[in-house]
């Protein structure tokens, strides 16, 4: 359609120069008027360029006949009127023209605004977002190539490159805030201009819009590309915000259902808790009431008696750890750090103590191997004989029986490190890190008695007295629990 | 994409960098040496033609050459062949041939990749060569025309060595050397400095001076209004060649043409 139009042109312009020709070739003929039509045609089909080859053409043709009028006459009515035609022609092509194109920008600029919206459309993240900007503008704008960048929070988000570098036209805008504009990045054999604006939200910059073509980027369409930037600004600004919203939202969802998985396990620890202190509370008193019916009804021998003692005294102390580790944990679920009396205490006798608590039988599986010159610990010993008391009946609980248990203790800087090591069944990997959890009891430990808050109190009571302590364990192999308190410089 | 990913330092070389101020200046001394001489000594004839011709187009090609980064012994060559072709014509019109080895040089410069900022590299678009066809043949075309209508100005006839020689310099020195400044150097550092429409009014301004100062240019007004009219369209029209192709091959081919009809009139060469 173009090509046909521009051909009807030309085939008009030369048929009008030929009939004024052949009539006499008089500057003032009537046909010149005709001129106009071709001019006027490509100036509204091609704009600015149509109007101003067409109005060119037909001077350049109109020559060959004024100015040899002009040359036989001089300055006729008839020349002048040739001459009036020649600024008539090229006032008409440049004005209609330039108007043409002037109203096909501005349409395409609303055109790619409402483009541009489109694409945001439904969009919720924001690298999305960019690339459908980004389609739209190499489209709309004819461009090489349209960089965006946009910053969100912390992070820079770039469409078109990795990352935006240091120096660059989009970092130098990015950081001065005014628009750079460079004529030729240098490369290649026809120019290719680089102009980039900030996109500016609030009189805050919020990012880049930077265009690459290959060719004219004049001001005119730089203060369109401007203009564009501050509609795009505001739509990445609502994509962003919208992104933003949606990430936190997933943010707080993944959150209550992590707290939500916590507090429905957390509640059915407690109920197994319960069940489980339940009965390790009756245990103890069904041996002291059992014990003690028996020594108020039959009279038996004192060393009968003294053995009765004996066990309700151990079961008394059993229900008394019981109950200082529940008062223990009450207190750390206050967030209360648990009361210490610390005084200097001889690490090699205090595990001495435990290990005597839990020898039985002939055969000595519990060995202490002490550091020679070993300093007395920073402790309370009650404390201590606690932390001791559960770790060693631990080990002893799910080891084999008559395998060894072993209480070590060292020096290490400022502090002392105790060990204790067993070879017994090990603890999972995927139990080894909750362990320290109250309530948390390790899911193949079968029928071996406890509560689950034995170690939880064990950390707690370490931690209070700015000790550390870890835990090394392989299933099959044993486990290895070494913890940390300060010595007596 | 490189206004993201590439380091950029704000600010712009110099328009006239890399002028080979120098061989200018040597250039300028010897056409005012040559002058001086002519007032007091009589000089061999066509003396002041040969310095006119190494000055005024040598000057313009060395420029060009250097401004896309050749060294300035490569503009010397340039010189010298033209010095030597102009020599040669004075001795013998035939002698004009040796002006086609002024392209040789420029073709072998080419070649090895060293011309690319004048437009001298790589593929030419058949679509531009066609173009600049049409824009040579209409220019010279209605230069023929108008000049037979309004001058009287008649075509030569029988003296055909003379118009080959005249085409031989324009291809070897005229248009080269017009081209490869006006177009392939300072239309195209303008308008990679500014834009297409400051380029072509620049390049077109600074051509069209050039060819009203040349001494060749019959001094009637009729002439200077001619010359100023077709060169301003070929000028305009060359750099959209140049703009549109990346070439500066198809702005040759029709300033060849256009400038084939002009030695084809009774005046000029």
């Amino acid at each position: 359609m173009t090509r046909a139009l521009a051909a009807a042109a030309a085939l008009t312009l030369a048929v009008v120069t030929t009939l004024i020709v052949q009539a006499g070739g008089d500057p003032a003929s009537a046909l010149r008027h005709v001129y106009l039509l071709p001019v006027v045609a490509l100036a509204l089909a091609f704009g600015g360029l149509g109007g101003a080859l067409s109005a060119g053409a037909t001077l350049v043709l109109y020559a060959s006949v004024v100015l040899p009028a002009i040359e036989r006459s001089g300055l006729t009515p008839e020349t002048i009127e040739g001459l009036v035609t020649f600024a008539l022609v090229a006032g008409v092509g440049a004005l209609g023209g330039t108007l043409t194109t002037r109203a096909r920008r501005q349409r395409a600029r609303y055109e790619t605004i409402l483009a541009v919206q489109r694409a945001l459309a439904g969009v919720t993240l924001l690298e999305a977002a960019l690339r459908s900007v980004r389609a739209v503008l190499i489209d709309r704008l004819g461009a090489a190539d349209v960089g965006l960048v946009v910053r969100d929070g912390e992070r820079e988000v770039a469409a078109a490159a990795e990352r935006v570098v240091a120096g660059s036209v989009a970092d130098r805008v990015l950081t001065g805030g005014a628009a750079v504009f460079v004529p030729d990045t240098g490369d290649g054999s026809r120019p290719r201009r680089v102009f980039a604006t900030p996109l500016v939200v609030a009189g805050q910059p919020i990012g880049v819009l930077a265009v690459e073509r290959v060719g004219e980027l004049g001001g005119e369409e730089r203060a369109a590309v401007e203009a564009l930037g501050a509609h795009v600004a505001v739509a990445l600004e609502n994509a962003r915000l919208t992104s933003r919203a949606r990430r936190f939202a997933d943010e707080l969802e993944r959150q209550v259902a992590n707290a939500t998985r916590h507090l429905e396990e957390l509640d059915r620890a407690k109920s197994v808790f319960v069940a489980v202190a339940s009965h390790e509370l009756r245990t103890p008193l069904t041996a002291l009431q059992g014990f003690s019916e028996i020594l108020a009804a039959r009279s038996l021998a004192p060393e009968e008696v003294r053995r009765m003692a004996g066990i309700m005294g151990a079961e008394a102390a059993r229900l008394g750890r019981i109950v200082s580790d529940l008062l223990d944990l009450s207190r750390l679920e206050r967030g209360l750090a648990p009361t210490l009396h610390r005084t200097p205490v001889a690490v090699e006798a205090a595990l001495a103590a435990t290990a005597n608590l839990f020898r039985r039988g002939a055969v000595d599986t519990l060995v202490v191997d002490c550091a020679s010159a070993l300093p007395p610990v920073d402790a309370d010993p009650d404390a201590l004989e606690r932390i001791l008391a559960n770790l060693v009946s631990n080990a002893v609980k799910y080891s084999p029986p008559d395998s060894e248990v072993r209480l070590c203790a060292r020096r290490a800087g400022a502090m002392v490190e105790i060990e204790v090591l067993d070879r017994g069944a090990g603890i999972p990997d995927e139990a080894r890190e909750r362990i320290f959890e109250p309530y948390y009891r390790a899911p193949d430990v079968g029928a071996v008695r406890g509560t689950g808050l034995g170690l939880a109190v064990v950390k707690a009571l370490v931690d209070a007295h700015g000790g550390t302590i870890r835990v090394e364990s392989a299933v099959g192999a044993g486990t290895r629990v070494t913890f940390s308190l300060p010595a007596v410089s | 994409m490189w206004a993201l990913d590439r380091p950029w330092r704000p600010g712009t070389r110099p328009l006239l960098a890399d002028t080979p101020t120098r061989l200018l200046v040597a250039l300028a001394g010897a056409v005012a040496a040559g002058l001086l001489l002519a007032d007091r000594i009589p000089l061999p004839p066509g003396a002041l033609r040969v310095v006119g011709v190494a000055a005024g187009q040598g000057a313009l090609l060395a420029t060009a050459l250097a401004w896309a980064g050749c060294r300035t012994r490569s503009g010397v060559v340039a010189i010298v062949l033209l010095v030597a072709a102009a020599v040669a014509t004075t001795l013998d019109p035939a002698g004009a041939l040796g002006y086609l080895l002024v392209p040789l040089w420029v073709a072998w410069l080419a070649r090895s990749g060293r011309l690319a900022a004048l437009g001298l590299a790589g593929a030419v678009p058949g679509r531009a060569v066609l173009a600049a066809v049409l824009l040579g043949a209409f220019l010279g075309g209605h230069l023929l025309v108008s000049a037979s209508l309004t001058l009287g100005v008649r075509l030569r006839a029988g003296r055909g060595g003379l118009v080959l020689a005249a085409l031989a310099y324009d291809v070897g020195a005229n248009v080269l050397a017009a081209e490869c400044f006006f177009r392939g150097a300072l239309f195209n550092r303008a308008q990679r400095r500014w834009s297409f429409a400051t380029g072509l009014l620049l390049a077109t301004a600074a051509y069209v001076v050039r060819y009203l100062l040349d001494p060749l240019l019959p001094k009637s007004v009729e002439w200077i209004v001619g010359a100023a009219f077709y060169l301003t369209l070929l000028s305009a029209g060359n750099c959209w060649l140049f703009w549109w192709s990346g070439s500066l091959v198809p702005g040759g081919v029709a300033a060849l043409l256009f400038f084939a009809a002009y030695r084809l009139l009774g005046t000029g060469a």
